[in-house]
């Protein structure tokens, strides 16, 4: 056995709490950089009936619109090589329900709760901001400005980035919650609508949102969704997730949250190194719902492994000028 | 309902393409109820990514069985399941058949392997002294549930696409002339059978107790990514937790997809 030299071998402690909100009023902060994205995790209560959610990151709420939305016909959802399209037209309680009915809920909960709203005008989006200021149990907010199943197409609000300014700033004009913004990864200019956002206030970016995509059925030539199109999450996206982490993280100076595909700590430690601050896991959850809760588990000892003792050690180390992370082999070495 | 590992005890081919999976649970995950179902990981990969949920076929002490129909990459992972083998499941999920303490004769309608949890339903009711037709659709002969699975006491209508046995045509051919002598019907199978027996009874039997057993694309299973919501006269409804067992009377219908049309070289879209 090799003995390792003194200084590494002192007890080591990883601290995986990450802060995101420089431009609020009080940030969020993050026990782990571990999320539960969107859609994957309702209201939060579901998934408490099957383990410990109070010990994630953050939980991202379903995505909340001004008024109450019925969501599309079905079927709604169908699975594809290693990921899936969904189409569910974002059906949800409305703002005022979740104000009513779950935020004096997560009020009592330790585990943060940011909610992702959805809007087709600037208007919408400003209407639910101002109604969540102020409301204990309300964390964050994420603006979902690229749901590809609202309009017609697969096309997305905020596809340019004068729109995502005036729905950005509109919003932060609101509200001193945290502000993250959930970007669509099929724009012409991506860096450009996330420094249009980072510009506006935004304390964070959310990468990606699914992409659009659509599946027929052979034996009726028709689509399966009935909406025809729907978007596109799970494994099958990974690499083109991680490749627009990568990218954006290297144009704004706000952290990113990166997301696509993620099913396993090693999946989270390549989204910290393309730039990601901290990671949404989705439909993963699905298929194993304590997904996120054991990458919180393993996020220490992987991050220990490569030598690094804080989240920020590895973030964006695979950009060019990093310098290389010890291999976690030789590190797991000099450890003993 | 929770998650928990499945031993495969036993797997037995029925009929063409349909084994018979007996799987060991633990004790949180027994009891469950006929239209209930197991969310099942299939495979070892992400491909194919998502659960299956397989409705209960029967249930005894600590195993459930399970009917599997091999129609596709999760179905045909599990139909070569061997004795020893571990299953990843969720469950029991949704809520199941009811059975009435009034209802004495109780028509039962199984279109394909919709007959599953049926089966275990009619041995509850008889169980508790009711009297049971089951009637079930198959394509042909050979697709029809062995009535040397059935108990005995359970009257046995047949009907087959071919005419190879019994009735020559559908099912529900066979509702009308057993609605009156019915206390309360119960259906499961293809979407066309559920919404013809949803039609006969409208006309027929208006108030007649009738539950189906939905079945739609699932997701999570938990209730939370609304892939599997239908459309109900309560709104809109997730198969997976308000169901898969609802009132036939509370389902609106939606029209079948057209069948692809033949044309003559024009687009056939």
């Amino acid at each position: 056995m090799v003995v390792a030299p003194p200084e590494i071998r002192a007890p080591v402690d990883v601290d995986l709490r990450v802060e995101i909100g420089s431009a609020a009023k009080i940030p969020l902060v993050l026990r782990n950089p571990v999320l539960v994205a969107s859609g994957t995790f309702g209201y939060g209560t579901e998934y408490a009936r099957l383990f410990d959610v109070q010990r994630l990151g953050a939980i991202v709420s379903k995505g909340i619109t001004a008024r109450p939305r019925r969501g599309n016909r079905g079927p709604r959802i169908v699975e594809t090589p290693s990921g899936m399209l969904n189409a569910i037209g974002l059906q949800n309680i409305g703002v005022h329900k979740v104000i009513a009915k779950m935020a004096p809920l997560w009020a009592e909960w330790d585990v943060p709760v940011v909610v992702n709203i959805a809007g087709d005008t600037v208007d919408e989006f400003a209407y639910m901001a101002e109604h969540f200021e102020g409301v204990s149990g309300i964390a964050g907010i994420e603006l979902n400005i690229s749901c590809p199943n609202l309009w017609e197409g697969g096309r997305v609000i905020a596809e340019d980035a004068a729109t995502t300014s005036a729905i950005v700033e509109a919003v932060r004009s609101r509200t001193g919650l945290p502000l993250l913004v959930k970007l669509s990864p099929q724009v012409a200019d991506i860096c450009g609508v996330a420094r249009a956002a980072e510009a506006a206030g935004a304390d964070a970016i959310s990468l990606i949102n699914t992409f659009v995509g659509m599946k027929i059925d052979t034996h009726t030539a028709r689509p399966v969704l009935a909406n025809t199109t729907g978007g596109l999450s799970g494994p099958a996206i990974r690499p083109l997730a991680v490749w627009l982490v990568y990218l954006v993280s290297q144009a704004v100076r706000i952290p990113i949250i990166g997301m696509g595909g993620i099913a396993s700590v090693e999946d989270a430690v390549e989204f910290i190194m393309a730039g990601a601050t901290a990671i949404q896991v989705g439909t993963a959850t699905f298929v194993e719902p304590r997904t996120a809760s054991r990458i919180v588990e393993g996020l220490s000892d992987a991050l220990l492994s490569r030598g690094c003792t804080r989240v920020a050690d590895l973030v964006g180390r695979a950009h060019p000028g990093e310098a290389v992370v010890p291999s976690p082999i030789a590190t797991a070495r000099n450890l003993g | 309902m929770r998650l928990f590992t499945a031993t495969v005890v036993e797997n037995e081919t029925i009929m063409p393409a349909t084994n018979v999976l007996s799987l060991r649970v633990p004790e949180a995950a027994q009891g469950a109820a006929p239209g209930q179902f197991l969310h099942i990981h299939c495979g070892e990969s992400s491909a194919p990514l998502l659960r299956r949920p397989m409705s209960v076929y029967r249930t005894e002490r600590d195993v459930i069985q399970l009917m599997i129909r091999d129609v596709g990459e999760g179905s045909t992972w599990l139909v070569r399941r061997q004795p020893g083998e571990e299953l990843d499941c969720l469950g029991p999920l949704g809520h199941g058949f009811r059975l009435h303490p009034q209802a004495r004769n109780l028509l039962m309608v199984g279109g394909g392997y919709g007959v599953a949890p049926l089966v275990g339903l009619a041995e509850r009711a008889l169980a508790r002294g009711a009297n049971i037709a089951l009637a079930v659709g198959a394509a042909t002969r050979a697709h029809v549930f062995p009535t040397d699975l059935l108990p005995a006491e359970i009257e046995y209508l047949v009907a087959t696409d071919d005419g190879s046995a019994g009735h020559a045509g559908y099912v529900t051919d066979l509702v009308p002339d057993r609605l009156a002598w019915a206390d309360a019907v119960y259906a499961c199978g293809p979407l066309a059978m559920m919404s013809a027996l949803a039609r006969i009874i409208r006309q027929k039997a208006p108030r007649k107790p009738t539950q189906v057993a939905m079945e739609e694309r699932m997701g999570c299973a938990m209730g939370v990514c609304l892939g599997c919501v239908i459309e109900t006269t309560r709104g809109p409804l997730r198969v997976c937790t308000e169901g898969p067992v609802f009132d036939i009377r509370n389902i609106v219908w939606r029209d079948e997809p057209t069948t692809l049309r033949r044309s003559n070289g024009s687009s056939a879209a």
